[in-house]
């Protein structure tokens, strides 16, 4: 029998059994349209999360501090000013870095203003820490070291702060009270792109930290915040920091770690990893559950058509030609089931993702591995009950009811 | 042409077993029209059914055209049912959902014959029965009398030695059953060779010889000398 003949045999038979053809062919394509979809999604989910938390930074960005995991917190002589000074010196792996003295909730208001003040984080550092942080300035310009030598009374405020404290107005140049300190505003940063912190309405405002200590009233950095020369050179920043850290407070009893964002993307990649699992699989049992429907329905069509079988055997088919027939519908049907279940998976994904604002992201290996799936299903389906109707006899085929 | 010597068949096994031949011995040469009588359950069935390689006997020879069909593979016996053997059926067996013409291409599609040859012969052949005019019918749409025809027509598509009928007018009132028997006269005397199982004296009048089973065997043959 030759292609043609065989193509032609396959559509007659799918043709005569329109209802069974399309039952099946729904029920590959549900399995398939929900793995696609339902990983696409899962996907484009963690790729959203991993986005947000790059915006926090640079992915050069490290940070080293006590081991506030196990309790240990900074005091006065855990980090001095000239910590970071010296790390970027000695080791070549460093390329900036800045202290970090933090005054969590400190309340700014406008001179004379009988408006409520507003409650903000105040980060004292110096200027590494714009590319630590990956900050922009849209107005004005940023601290400089002699900002900090000089223990400035100036402060730089994000776009948030500045819309809220004056909504018409320059900001520039203007007088802000920080916990009833008057200082000048010289700087106003550019409003992050849609970033969680945003959604969580923290504002910030950076002022030198020399003067931050003094106003605060405190000695205590709590972090240094560095930037690595280059990705791979993370971990060796970090190392170089901590050895210079631990020979300068050889007196202090603490420990310094280092973090690095590279760090908490590797960790919150494995959670969505794990989520990613557990969605593949509840889109697994969909494609199983189409599977077990293309294998009854299968199973029917071949016991229903062994008495075909047999007069087909007695008009001179061969059993390879019965096998041919059968593995040809089912290979028609999954391919067809398929290709329907990739535009609705592809589409659903795409709908889901419109919806949820992220990106869809459709592996080519989920697409592949479902269909596979599927055609593995209906082919082993198709072809092991007709290989037992095929290994009758032709007499005994044929007195099947 | 056809010999089989000692057939037995025996159905199930232990104490289920039944012996449905016990032993057939039988010379058809070529051109021989055979009718086979006997009441249900003695065998005359199931020794179509071997003698069409649609079942394999437990024991015995069985020679067609002086080749051991016994040790044939089962690629050797569907080669020999699609070119060698023609079987009518007493229900027809036609597929219901293809039209005639596809119903009598469907031997010559699992014989290779080309596309266009393979359509020319249909038609051919049910011009022959007398369906020229309902190619594009399906079954359902002809009378008993006319599936059995286009039946007919389909066990002829390989131009075997042999046609071999399962009470083909079985299903047929007497009027159609007069128009098929005649077509198998006509074959008969082009010089085919027929086996016929039948259930009716009139139908086996048709025939050379008449064989008698009961249980089994073979009881009696008698000669027709005045062919019809």
């Amino acid at each position: 029998m030759n292609f043609a003949d065989l193509a032609q045999i396959v559509w007659e038979n799918l043709r005569a059994h329109r209802m069974r053809a399309v039952l099946t062919t729904i029920g590959i394509a549900i399995g398939i349209a929900g793995v696609i979809a339902v990983v696409a999604v899962g996907q484009g989910g963690q790729a959203v999360i991993i986005s947000e938390i790059e915006k926090m930074g640079s992915s050069r960005y490290f940070e080293v501090g006590p081991d506030y995991m196990k309790g240990e917190t900074a005091d006065s002589n855990t980090f001095s000013l000239q910590d970071p000074v010296l790390i970027k010196e000695l080791s070549p792996a460093v390329e900036k870095m800045a202290p970090l003295t933090l005054g969590p909730m400190v309340d700014i208001r406008l001179p004379h203003s009988q408006q409520k003040s507003m409650m903000a984080s105040l980060y004292g550092t110096t200027p590494d820490i714009i590319d630590a942080m990956n900050l922009t300035i849209e107005k004005g310009r940023f601290l400089s070291n002699s900002d900090v030598t000089a223990h400035a009374r100036v402060v730089v405020i994000d776009a948030g702060l500045a819309e809220d404290l004056f909504p018409k107005d320059d900001p520039l140049g203007k007088k802000v009270f920080v916990q009833d300190t008057p200082l000048t505003v010289i700087g106003v940063l550019e409003k992050a792109p849609s970033s969680m912190m945003d959604t969580f309405n923290v504002r910030s405002v950076y002022t030198p930290i020399t003067f931050a200590q003094e106003m605060l009233n405190t000695r205590v950095i709590s972090t240094l915040c560095g930037v690595a020369v280059s990705d791979d050179a993370i971990s060796q920043a970090i190392s170089d920091s901590v050895k210079i850290l631990e020979k300068r407070h050889a007196s202090t009893s603490k420990h310094y770690v280092g973090n690095s964002l590279e760090e908490q993307l590797d960790m919150v990649g494995n959670v969505t990893s794990v989520l990613t699992t557990i969605i593949g699989a509840v889109a697994g049992i969909a494609l199983l559950v189409g599977g077990v429907g293309v294998m009854n329905i299968m199973l029917v069509a071949v016991s229903e058509r062994t008495r075909e079988i047999g007069l087909l055997k007695a008009l001179g088919a061969r059993r390879r030609d019965i096998m041919q027939q059968f593995l040809g519908e089912a290979i028609a049907l999954c391919l067809l089931g398929g290709l329907i279940g990739m535009i609705f998976g592809i589409g659903g994904a795409f709908v889901i993702a419109l919806a949820a604002n992220w990106p869809p992201l459709i592996s080519i290996w989920t697409v592949l591995v479902a269909m596979g799936f599927s055609v593995v299903i209906g082919v082993f389906f198709g072809l092991y009950p007709a290989s037992r109707a095929a290994s009758l006899s032709p007499a005994e085929a044929l007195r099947h009811l | 042409m056809i010999r089989v010597v000692g057939l037995t068949k025996v159905f199930g096994s232990g104490d289920a077993a039944v012996e449905a031949l016990r032993g057939v011995t039988l010379d058809i040469p070529e051109g021989d029209f055979v009718a086979i009588m006997g009441p249900s359950g003695s065998g005359k069935s199931t020794f179509l059914s071997i003698l069409g390689c649609l079942e394999r006997p437990t024991t015995g020879e069985y020679y067609l055209n002086d080749r051991d069909v016994n040790s044939m593979e089962d690629d050797e016996l569907a080669d020999l049912r699609n070119r060698r053997l023609g079987f009518v059926f007493q229900s027809y067996n036609l597929l219901p959902r293809h039209d005639v013409l596809r119903n009598v291409e469907i031997p010559l599609v699992y014989g290779g014959a080309p596309r266009g040859e393979r359509r020319e012969r249909a038609e051919m052949l049910l011009n022959q029965v007398g369906l020229g005019h309902r190619l594009t019918h399906k079954p359902a749409e002809l009378s008993g009398g006319e599936q059995q025809r286009v039946a007919i027509a389909r066990s002829l598509a390989n131009d075997p030695l042999v046609i071999l009928a399962d009470e083909p007018t079985g299903n047929l009132d007497t009027k159609a059953s007069k128009e098929i028997m005649g077509i198998f006269q006509k074959m008969h005397k082009e010089n085919r060779t027929i086996v016929l199982v039948t259930h009716e004296p009139y139908i086996a009048a048709y025939a050379k010889r008449v064989l008698y089973f009961r249980d089994g065997e073979i009881v009696r043959e008698e000669a027709n000398d005045e062919l019809r």
